[in-house]
């Protein structure tokens, strides 16, 4: 019993960060049908941001929670900047060329990041100072659950649940609904696209930005290939719940973590990535958009 | 209509024998670690050619070639390092395995379109390289691979030199590139371009879009597995570090950036990808960084490849 709410406290720990990442993804696939290979990089690169001014700031004796807000604040403007450049520069010019060169320079991108990421700090893990936050522990049914969890967990619910009201029930939300069903139709109806998907190429990153440094935060740990490993992770995720459908995203990134939680718990750690993987591909094959479906039917 | 008519393409072609031919003399001045790096082209070109037979002139998202080259490198390094079968032997086997497991795969995906095939096949590469250092059944030594493949030998007298290997590398690319230029001409080769400009009208018509496929799966596989043979017996080793999912990346890049479905393009990417960076052995650290910048920089500026395909031509 105890190992089971284990699981399930790592699983729903995990899922969140998953589902953060996964929105930028099926955001971004929601409205230019493109998957930006870049946007895990992106993630891992504000995990690093973060951890520069974490470890810059920690021996100035300013509280941890502070430190660690103007970290998170910093890491978002910085990445949401970063994903706006990487719109402009490597995806807007392709809009209207074939859908392999966007995929080509997306994944230019995201080499373009991660190198970069290790040129500037190194190909080294960097370790997350410690003592940040509270050390806190609460022991439910014989599961030890960490502060870091308790708070993950909370803030990507409530970042969640502030990404649906703005999608769902406002109006530049209901714009961005609009860009992802039918461009043209709506830049007829006066929405300017072009401001469509910068918005996208905003929140995504920046949300994004918070699931990198939660890894961060969570594993204690940075290096610069991490950005492949979870943005993977995180993309199965949006697929799992139907690329391109932002509840889906979601629902998909907190399965996705318990189901490689309770993989790595009870089956084969060792094979845990061959299982994950095992089950994108069933799920390709038996339900290719995914357990929600994709908002929009596909017309390629 | 027929390209083999076109007195430019024939030009083309003829350029294209003289500097194959010239190729082989490629030993008499070039230094060992040179010759090296002709035959690391050689076996890639190889590769990415097959991978421009499924993506380039099939149109399938195909991101975990790595997977089929890793195949046929294997099987060589297994069959000869274990049983002692001969080099030139194991060809068969390591391209029948590649071209069956590229089928077996492809068969149940190629219905998936174009981003779902990627995702699919980008989970076969993570697949395929973990299940290579858990190294099941003690047969694929795991993280640190295979070690002593043996040189090939012909007709009693083995390979040794690098110079040999090299004419071998470069004889086996020419024949790949003599069956690329007949596959636009038969019927396989023009129903699988069909099939990437129209495939309602290429189905409307008759054509078997799903034997085509999987077939241009089979053929890609397949050959792939053949330049996996030569990439182990060129190195003497194999391990899983060279068939990850960043190698599957750089030889989907070849085929897009070189020009899809184009014989030169292919190569020049090839070139631009494996051959360039030994120049610049110095900055290696800068290399993926560099890449980055140019495969954004050649889409945005030229989306269409180096060196694109002509319409009916080379």
């Amino acid at each position: 019993m105890g190992t089971f709410v284990q699981q399930v406290f790592n699983g729903l720990t995990v899922g969140g960060i998953y589902a953060l990442i996964a929105l930028g993804y099926t955001m971004v696939y929601g409205v230019m049908r493109l998957i930006n290979f870049a946007h895990g990089d992106l993630c891992i690169l504000g995990a690093f941001v973060g951890l520069t001014l974490l470890t810059g700031t920690a021996a100035s004796g300013q509280p941890g929670a502070l430190v660690l807000l103007l970290a998170f604040a910093v890491a978002i403007v910085v990445i949401a900047a970063a994903g706006v450049v990487l719109e402009l520069v490597a995806y807007r010019p392709l809009r209207k060329a074939d859908r392999l060169s966007a995929v080509v320079s997306a994944l230019g991108a995201s080499l373009l990041i991660e190198n970069s990421i290790m040129l500037i700090w190194g190909p080294n893990v960097h370790v997350f100072p410690a003592g940040l936050l509270p050390d806190v522990i609460w022991h439910v049914a014989g599961a030890t659950i960490t502060f870091v969890q308790v708070m993950i967990i909370f803030a990507s619910v409530a970042l969640m649940a502030a990404l649906y009201y703005f999608v769902h029930h406002t109006l530049f939300g209901t714009a961005i609904r609009a860009v992802a069903i039918d461009q043209d139709a709506a830049r007829l109806m006066g929405i300017n696209v072009n401001r469509i998907i910068m918005t996208v190429f905003i929140v995504g990153p920046a949300l994004g930005a918070i699931g990198g440094l939660f890894i961060g935060v969570y594993y204690r740990q940075a290096y610069f290939t991490m950005g492949w490993t979870y943005g993977l992770y995180a993309f199965i995720a949006a697929i799992l719940g139907g690329i391109g459908n932002i509840p889906g995203a979601m629902i998909g990134g907190v399965l996705l973590g318990l189901f490689n939680a309770f993989a790595a718990g009870y089956l084969s750690s060792s094979w845990q990535d061959a299982i994950t993987f095992g089950l994108l591909i069933a799920i390709l094959l038996v339900r290719p958009t995914g357990l929600l479906g994709e908002p929009v039917a596909e017309n390629a | 209509m027929d390209a083999a008519k076109k007195p430019v393409t024939r030009r083309n072609e003829a350029i294209g024998i003289a500097l194959w031919a010239a190729g082989f003399a490629i030993p008499a001045f070039a230094s060992s670690s040179w010759v090296a790096i002709a035959a690391m082209f050689a076996i890639f070109a190889i590769t990415a050619l097959s991978e421009d037979v499924i993506l380039g002139r099939g149109g399938m998202f195909d991101m975990g070639h790595a997977v089929y080259f890793g195949i046929g490198a294997y099987t060589t390094a297994i069959l000869n390092t274990e049983l002692g079968v001969p080099i030139f032997l194991t060809v068969p086997a390591a391209v029948l395995l590649a071209a069956g497991t590229g089928t077996l795969l492809a068969a149940p995906l190629i219905r998936l379109r174009g981003d779902y095939l990627l995702v699919a096949t980008i989970g076969f590469n993570a697949i395929f390289v973990l299940a290579m250092q858990n190294n099941p059944g003690g047969i694929t030594g795991g993280s640190d691979g295979i070690t002593g493949i043996e040189a090939p030998s012909l007709f009693g007298i083995p390979l040794f030199s690098q110079s040999a290997m090299f004419w071998l590398d470069w004889v086996v690319l020419g024949l790949v590139l003599f069956l690329m230029r007949n596959l636009d001409r038969c019927e396989f080769g023009r129903a699988l371009r069909y099939l990437k400009q129209d495939e309602l009208a290429a189905t409307t018509l008759g054509v078997d879009a799903r034997a085509v496929k999987t077939l241009a799966f089979a053929v890609g596989a397949g050959l792939a597995g053949l330049a996996g043979t030569l990439f182990a017996v060129q190195l003497s080793t194999v391990s899983p570090s060279s068939f990850v999912f960043t190698e599957s990346v750089t030889l989907f890049a070849i085929v897009i950036v070189g020009g899809p479905g184009s014989i030169p393009g292919v190569l020049l990417g090839t070139a631009l990808m494996f051959v360039v960076p030994e120049i610049f052995r110095d900055f290696a650290q800068y290399r993926y960084f560099v890449f980055g910048i140019a495969m954004i920089a050649v889409m945005v500026l030229r989306p269409q490849g180096l060196w694109p395909r002509r319409r009916n031509g080379l």
